[in-house]
């Protein structure tokens, strides 16, 4: 019985997928085994499909909380990709054969446990790069990727040493020595079966562990433990490989590793240097910089004798970049930064055909866009779509009834799971029935609802699990009622039950006015708007009342404040009365009587006090001669400028028309004006004219036409010396000193 | 010779430049006396059989590789940074060990003029014998094309722009015309220019487009580091002081740890920890000028001291070195001296109590 031959590869290098092909060429053996998860076998030809598109990954999770994951991912220069595809190419049998993932999952590593091994793999790495004075992955590419031959033995020495001088914890060495005995235990069997040259692609780590270990006997295999998982694959993305989740070894630079690969391919590993240059200064180009001819061609040069002086035979990436950084982007990595983003992670995403096997979450989503008769929204294309929320009468089932609404919960559920499906826009109308949806769908929104099954089995419980963990999240109401908002419109009543009561765990805590009232406006709009969503609303109506309450008790003092706060107290009191009268649990005579005790006071912001009267004129419980002793109180001579101009700008954010229209407002701020000396009269003028700063031109020319006839002016005529004043006015006030005020 | 005030490089450290010769065994490149990995190990330090090489910039070794490679491929090189970055210092060495000749020097200033650049006469040997080889006067950078060797030029962007233009063309022809002499002069394999630029000064003339394209331009940045700018610190203030004859005992560590740790907070206006702001000073605070200070104080204690650094020669030295513009800076030093100094604890406590008095 001849030796298997293996070959020790690193994951997701072109150099070794260029030469595992000529190794199998030169074999030609009768079997291939792949370090792969055994159990995906039946779905292993899926890569082989012609409408597969790599990057893609084998996905495996458990079924239950706390949720472990394991991630194999492939580009199109992963070595194990091309051993697969060669097999296919010549009829040729392939398996996986590493543990199944359900065993994998129930032995590996809990994540954080602690390492005090002080040689793990890491540690021999780090003093690799310490001795080297360059990453460990430039040192590969370095010594591995530029091998015109002879990578087999290169990187089985280098695996066999690493394993030497390595001394990982003595967990994750027992997960090593399983993997390998199973793995030696795959390859009796097919030795067993009658297959002649066996060719076995693994991590050059394990080599050495698959040539010597025993292989698991048939007692300890079934002694293995194992958890209900699924396994699945799913598309991948380049910028997901650059981010290197999963396993460790991702690659920081995919799209610079597949032009390397296509150099490989065409026996001429030189060109991926000058395609990386040129590319990185058409992109520089591309964003308005520019790069000449010449310049690259002097990046290519410097690239090369940094290379020589590293005793390289080609440039590697870090020498192409810091010569691309010192060529073209005058020696700083800014100016490059996001040409070189693109270069070398670029935006691929894999694709894969309809009907690979799909995790619960996908089929459960397939099912629903079937349903709900969104199946031809399932396009690239942003495609619009109006919803009517409203109970649909013409119809006679209830399921199409509300069709409508169904689909907005599903959406409202995706986006609470951020899978970039539909984007919610603007409804046509203001209309609070309606909702408007553009909707797309691209592979990278697959990539994340195959995500999304690590939080549930269907979308539905994936959003509900979402909204819970954020509901534990949350530290502050306003963030609680967003969460409970989100809840509520994707239609999952136990959600808004959790969200809710996180709610009422919040609010007891202390909280500033302006979070109050927003909460309280969120809460109004579910209260209102409910049962359009089918939502019984009776039980938020007791928080609404607390949260009122509340803000009743500390609104009074919230009024103390600066101009700038007091922005938001004023926003905080218009939300909280809409609140109140569209309301009728909230007391109305509390609400009322706290306003007339903050425009009475005249120990607190002055806009404030204005604006509650403002408040108050608006309900109609302000009459002609309360206004003007009130404006004859705040605008009188002692009153500092400012203070009486604060509280006019206050009163005048509000019902302007009707202020307008109010002749004995306007006969009250002549007398105070006229009975101001010079100064004090050049004073509040400067405070007066950024009170009527956001009035409109008409509105101006309306007070201008009230003052007239207060002066028995013609209207027009008034209208025009006041334009003419003003700038007059204006200059006079060059030589005014601004600074006291 | 031993009365120089300050040797050149290739003499200070002549026997390190002879066994890195001596051991060669790399190709050499035209021009050069070692090869590009000599030089690399001449800059940032190593061992040649039994000699050993010290470092010479502390701070990223792979600039220095991009600069080694620069001038390996005839381009120009520009080293741009802030004042103290070691910028003349780095061009320096690199000319020493390529060429055993760092005096090839244009100094670039606003009165620098175009014959600084390529070459003037002897006028009156030029009214006497009238345009001849002999009446010129060759510019450094001349000589450097005659030789195949590298110039320096220092401060280029002080150079108004029609000085910096002159080398536009010398650079992309590598040649230069002599009209009065009706010939044209080559550049020898091996020429090249290191010039370098401050990025922060006042009163500099900005450089061209057309020029900076014929530089390969290196950032020189700020030591990263505590740990590396202690040590910058530390292996000049021993050099200087054995050059100087200071009469006083080298700072220990804890005092160059102090002076790091005050021009490391000031100059990035934070404290170590990140914990607490601090106004930052007018002046730039490089690493060269807490040498200088370092040795600036070794001088007093000498001089005027106990022969010892103490906390008063470091509080009048700090003083001098960290208050440039009277009213601004003033009031930075006195913050940090009362916020950041007085809570610091007891090893700070002397100088704290020196800098006080000062005030």
């Amino acid at each position: 019985m001849a030796t298997p031959v293996f070959f020790g590869v690193r994951h997701l290098s072109p150099a070794a997928a260029h030469q595992i092909r000529k190794k199998l060429d030169e074999i030609k053996p009768d079997l291939i085994l792949v370090e792969g998860p055994s159990d995906l076998n039946d779905q292993m030809h899926w890569f082989c499909h012609p409408k597969t598109k790599l990057p893609a990954a084998i996905l495996a999770y458990t079924e239950q909380m706390p949720i472990k994951t394991l991630l194999y991912p492939f580009a199109e220069y992963s070595p194990e990709y091309q051993a697969i595809l060669w097999a296919n190419e010549n009829k040729i049998p392939c398996r996986f054969m590493d543990l199944p993932s359900h065993v994998f999952l129930a032995i590996s590593e809990p994540e954080h446990e602690a390492d005090n091994s002080s040689m793990t793999t890491e540690v021999v790495y780090n003093q690799l790069e310490t001795m080297l004075e360059e990453s460990h992955d430039t040192f590969w590419e370095r010594k591995f990727e530029q091998l015109s031959d002879g990578y087999l033995e290169a990187a089985e020495e280098f695996g066999r040493q690493l394993r030497l001088s390595a001394e990982d914890s003595p967990y994750r060495q027992a997960e090593n020595h399983i993997r390998e005995s199973y793995m030696k235990r795959c390859i009796v069997h097919a030795q067993e079966e009658g297959y002649e040259t066996i060719f076995c692609v693994c991590g050059a780590y394990h080599v050495e562990g698959l040539k010597h270990n025993e292989p698991l006997s048939d007692e300890e295999e079934k002694s293995l433990p194992s958890v209900p998982s699924n396994i699945t694959l799913m598309p991948y993305s380049y910028y997901r490989l650059s981010q290197r989740s999963g396993y460790g070894a991702g690659n920081m630079a995919p799209a610079y590793f597949e032009l390397l690969w296509k150099a490989l391919c065409s026996e001429k590993p030189e060109n991926a240097g000058y395609e990386y240059l040129t590319r990185l200064a058409a992109h520089q180009r591309k964003q308005g910089h520019m790069v000449s001819a010449a310049e690259v061609i002097e990046a290519m040069r410097l690239a090369r004798t940094l290379a020589y002086m590293r005793s390289s035979r080609y440039p590697v990436l870090q020498d192409l970049r810091d010569a691309a950084i010192t060529c073209m982007g005058h020696g700083q990595l800014s100016e490059l930064s996001v040409s070189i983003a693109n270069v070398e992670i670029g935006l691929k995403i894999g694709e894969l055909p309809d009907g690979v096997s799909r995790t619960s979450i996908q089929d459960d989503f397939y099912r629903n866009l079937k349903e709900l008769k969104l199946e031809k929204y399932r396009s690239p294309e942003s495609l619009r779509l109006d919803l009517d929320l409203r109970e649909n009468l013409k119809v006679k089932s209830e399921k199409s009834a509300f069709l409508d609404l169904n689909r907005s919960f599903f959406l409202q559920q995706l986006r609470v799971l951020d899978v970039r499906f539909g984007t919610l826009t603007k409804y046509k109308s203001d209309a609070v029935w309606g909702e408007s949806w553009f909707l797309s769908w691209t592979p990278e929104a697959e990539i994340e609802l195959v995500e999304a099954a690590l939080l549930g089995e269907t979308v539905k419980l994936a959003a509900l699990y979402k909204l819970k963990d954020r509901a534990d999240n949350c530290t502050e109401i306003a963030e609680a009622a967003k969460v409970f908002e989100d809840a509520f419109l994707c239609g999952i009543p136990k959600a808004t039950e959790y969200a809710l009561s996180a709610l009422q765990m919040l609010s007891i805590d202390t909280a500033a006015i302006e979070e109050i009232a927003k909460t309280a406006q969120r809460l109004s709009y579910v209260i209102r708007y409910g049962d359009l969503r089918k939502f019984a609303s009776d039980s938020i109506e007791p928080l609404l009342s607390q949260l009122f309450l509340r803000a009743c008790l500390i609104l009074e003092s919230s009024c103390i404040c600066d101009d700038e706060a007091a922005k938001g107290v004023m926003e905080s009191i218009d939300i909280l009365n809409r609140v109140q009268i569209d309301h009728d649990f909230l007391d109305e005579t509390q609400w009322i009587s706290l306003l007339e005790t903050i425009s009475n006071r005249d120990d607190i912001n002055t806009k404030c006090s204005g604006f509650a009267m403002a408040t108050l004129i608006e309900r109609g419980l302000v009459d002609e001669t309360l206004l003007s002793t009130e404006v004859s109180r705040r605008l009188s001579k002692g009153v500092p400028a400012d203070l009486g101009a604060g509280w006019f700008e206050g009163l005048a954010q509000k019902n302007r028309y009707s202020l307008i229209m109010r002749l004995s407002l306007w006969r009250e701020l002549d007398g105070y004006l006229s009975s101001l000396d010079e100064e004090e009269f050049k004073r509040a003028l400067v405070f007066l004219r950024r009170a009527f700063s956001d009035f409109s031109p008409n509105e101006k020319s309306d007070i201008a036409e009230n003052l007239g006839e207060i002066w028995g002016l013609e209207p027009e005529q008034t209208a025009n010396i006041l334009m003419s004043e003003s700038n007059t006015l204006l200059d006079g006030l060059d030589d005014f000193d601004f600074g006291d005020i | 010779m031993s009365n120089v005030q300050r040797l050149p490089a290739e003499q200070m450290f002549q026997n390190e430049i002879d066994a890195l010769i001596a051991a060669e065994k790399d190709p050499i490149p035209t021009g050069w006396r070692m090869s590009p990995k000599s030089v690399l190990t001449y800059i940032c330090g190593g061992k040649v059989g039994k000699t050993e090489i010290i470092p010479k910039y502390i701070g990223n070794k792979r600039l220095v590789e991009i600069c080694i490679a620069t001038l390996v491929t005839d381009r120009a090189l520009l080293l741009i940074g802030e004042p103290g970055t070691a910028k003349s210092w780095l061009s320096e060495h690199l000319t020493a060990a390529i060429n055993g000749d760092s005096t090839r020097v244009v100094q670039g200033t606003a009165g620098t003029t175009e014959e600084h650049i390529r070459y003037s006469w002897n006028y009156a040997m030029l009214i006497a014998k009238g345009p001849c080889p002999e009446a010129m006067v060759k510019s450094p950078i001349y000589r450097c094309m005659e030789s195949g060797s590298i110039a320096r030029v220092e401060e280029i962007s002080r150079c108004a722009s029609e000085v910096q233009d002159a080398l536009i063309s010398i650079l992309s022809e590598k040649r230069i015309s002599v009209p009065e002499l009706g010939i044209e002069v080559p550049a020898q394999k091996g020429f090249s220019v290191i010039a370098t630029a401050n990025t922060r000064d006042k009163g500099v003339n900005d450089m061209s487009a057309a020029l900076k394209r014929r530089f390969n331009i290196v950032v020189l940045p700020a030591p990263s580091d505590m740990k590396s700018e202690m040590e910058i610190v530390k292996t000049r203030v021993n050099q200087l002081a054995s050059g100087l004859d200071l009469y006083a005992k080298s700072p220990d560590d804890d005092t160059i740890e102090q002076v790091v740790t005050i021009f490391r907070e000031l100059r990035t206006g934070a404290t170590l920890d990140g914990k607490q702001k601090i106004k930052t000073t007018s002046g730039v605070l490089s690493t060269a000028e807490a040498i200088s200070l370092l040795t600036n104080s070794m001088a007093l204690a000498g001089s005027f001291g106990s022969g010892e650094v103490d906390a008063h020669d470091l509080a009048a030295a700090l003083q001098g070195a960290i208050v440039k513009d009277e009213d601004k800076d003033n009031i930075c030093w006195k913050e940090y001296i009362e916020n950041v100094m007085k809570k610091r604890g007891s090893a700070w406590l002397p100088l704290y109590r020196a800098c006080k008095e000062l005030n």
